[in-house]
């Protein structure tokens, strides 16, 4: 099965075309494989509207195919910034409707952890995406559950840094802590026990390759519409009496 | 300079085809069909109704709006015409001036759509838009005119000269929107929002001499300034107390709506003395109140007013800018982002 996936709820805009043998459950090499990450000034947006696309079309050239050979698209719903969201998940929309591809939408939180279980599959996972406002969107595997296979014990949410703290120690005798909001509330996380890897990390990345694999084996059957994780509601909600 | 019938440049594309257009600038979301030669196969506009409660328009609350809308109002555009993706030969979408969360969404989408399909895809400039909403058929106003576009988001003065895609702006307003006056004007006499519709309704039976709020008519030359408006009839209110304002409530109305519409009439004028231009459009959504008609019907000049559903925000109007926006050949829009009011047209 060929799956191109995007995400644009971090900084980063990932794009991946891959192959995956679905009946062994065997991935094959990754076809293609591209990243961009800016780091925009406060109040200026980071540029996943220019980007993607062209990393979209960049794939496919380095593939040499067309969206003929593609059987789904995979995009990241979050949680994020939500006019990220926005751009990855209305891209995807239109991509699906303009090529009648199937469409998955795929929790940006568990392509984080599915990359951290990898690496030390019998370690708690947190996946942690830095969410403003000195908060964190946060989701949890216990130790040994694998991500491609179950959605998360602890399921997304967003955190305060105290409830990090709590959320470290209550995870798990060995806690492995990912994603930019790792980095950014360390001290939190390691304060309640956990282990964040070095700051270069790839494990701290959202990499669409993951999401390739979560569309081919995960549970949850394609449609055209997906629905982007906010978790929070608009400003303008939260100031209603 | 593009003109009608030659709408697109050599280096750029050619297409066959008709346009399919998006707009999400504000709070409306909107989907159009509209053939190479200015024909409406259909024009669907999905008002979100959402911020009524709010008073005004909330940006993150019109951009999720959008993305939950668009699938639903793109399936409708292309039902109501009766066509298929297969039938589009450009796309188009609004790509500012506007807030910038919720172009994202109409943009992205129209986009990744002429992606997907390696059609030409034109970015279209929303007060271009408002200005193509007269070229449109079966009534065709051709330039040269004037246009005063005046809606709860910009309110402008064009000497319109040709099919664009450039303006020749020749005043806009310095703080407030006129639709936006309305608006603030409404919600202190405690109308819902929108308020422009409410507000003429009220004024309707009031006097329009029996209070005299400014018009920034000292202030020379074409722009518009309606602060002074919004901040004389708080005063009035307050000056009369509550009581009393309740009981005059269509008379502050009536008096409200005449200062703005006379605001109008007076930069017009000088417009039309100014370019000795004979004819005018009219477009935004203040077009569609009845006293404003009336005062421009009496100018003596040729008037166009589209209809209310062309007037105010709606995407025939963006495909009918596009025919005059030159098209980018795939792949050359692929980076192309919006820009924000305010920003400059990239
Ligand atoms: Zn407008």
């Amino acid at each position: 099965m060929r799956v191109v996936a995007f995400d644009t709820a971090t900084a980063r805009t990932t794009v991946a075309l891959r192959d995956l043998e679905t009946e062994d459950n065997v991935c094959l090499a990754a076809v293609v494989d591209l990243a961009l990450a800016d780091d925009p000034p406060p109040g200026a947006r980071p540029g996943h509207a220019q980007r993607l696309l062209v990393m979209i079309h960049e794939l496919f050239e380095q593939a040499g195919a067309g969206w003929d050979a593609v059987d789904r698209i995979a995009v990241g719903v979050g949680p994020g910034t939500f006019t990220g969201l926005r751009i990855g998940i209305a891209t995807a929309e239109a991509l699906g409707y303009a090529t009648s591809t199937p469409l998955l939408g795929i929790s940006t939180l568990r392509s984080l952890a599915l990359g951290a279980h990898e690496r030390e599959p019998d370690s708690a996972k947190l996946a942690v995406i830095d969410a403003r406002r000195g908060e964190a969107f946060v989701a949890g595997w216990g130790s040994g559950s694998d991500p491609l296979a179950a959605g998360p014990e602890l399921s997304a949410r967003v955190l305060r840094p105290d409830q990090l703290v709590r959320v470290a120690a209550t995870s798990g005798t060995r806690v492995l802590a990912v994603g930019d909001g790792a980095l950014k509330f360390r001290d939190e996380l390691e304060r309640g026990g956990a282990s964040v890897p070095a700051p270069n990390s790839p494990l701290h990345l959202v990499a669409a390759r993951e999401h390739c694999r979560l569309a081919a084996f995960g549970a949850a059957d394609p449609t055209r519409r997906v629905e982007p994780e906010y978790l929070r509601p608009s400003d303008a909600e939260l100031a209603q009496p | 300079m593009a003109r009608a019938g030659d709408t697109v440049g050599d280096t750029l594309s050619t297409y066959s085809g008709h346009i399919l257009a998006i707009e999400t600038s504000c709070d409306d979301t909107c989907v159009a069909v509209v053939t190479a030669d200015g024909e409406i196969l259909s024009n669907v506009i999905s008002s979100q109704g959402v911020h009524d409660r709010f008073g005004g328009v909330v940006p993150e609350i019109a951009s999720r709006q959008h993305l939950t809308l668009l699938p639903k109002v793109l399936d409708e555009a292309l039902r109501l015409a009766a066509i298929t993706l297969d039938d589009v030969g450009l796309v188009a979408a609004t790509r500012g001036p506007g807030l910038v969360a919720a172009l994202l969404v109409g943009f992205s989408a129209g986009k990744a759509m002429a992606a997907a399909r390696e059609l030409p895809f034109a970015a279209v400039d929303h007060l271009h838009g408002h200005l193509a909403a007269s070229f449109l058929r079966p009534s065709e106003f051709n330039p040269p005119f004037l246009a005063l576009i005046a809606s709860g988001g910009h309110t402008l003065l064009a000497d319109v000269r040709d099919h664009g895609p450039e303006l020749r702006l020749l005043g806009q307003t310095l703080d407030d929107a006129a639709g936006e006056a309305f608006d603030k004007g409404a919600r202190l006499l405690g109308l819902g929002y929108p308020g422009g519709a409410a507000m003429e309704r009220l004024a309707a039976d009031g006097d329009p001499e029996a209070f005299a709020f400014p018009t920034a008519e000292r202030m020379s030359g074409l722009d518009f300034s309606f602060a002074g408006l919004k901040t004389a009839l708080l005063y009035k209110v307050r000056e009369l107390g509550e009581e009393e304002a309740l009981r005059r409530r269509a008379d502050l109305a009536a008096a409200y709506q005449r200062a703005i519409v006379e605001s109008l009439l007076l930069r017009v004028k000088r417009a039309l003395r100014a370019t000795g231009a004979t004819r005018l459009a009219v477009g935004g959504g203040v077009a569609a109140n009845g006293p404003l008609r009336e005062a421009l019907g009496s100018l003596g000049v040729e008037l166009d007013i589209p209809p209310r559903a062309l007037c105010t925000d709606n995407a025939a109007m963006i495909a009918s800018a596009a025919r005059f926006t030159p098209a980018l050949c795939f792949p050359q829009y692929l980076s192309l982002d919006v820009y924000a009011t305010g920003e400059p047209r990239t």
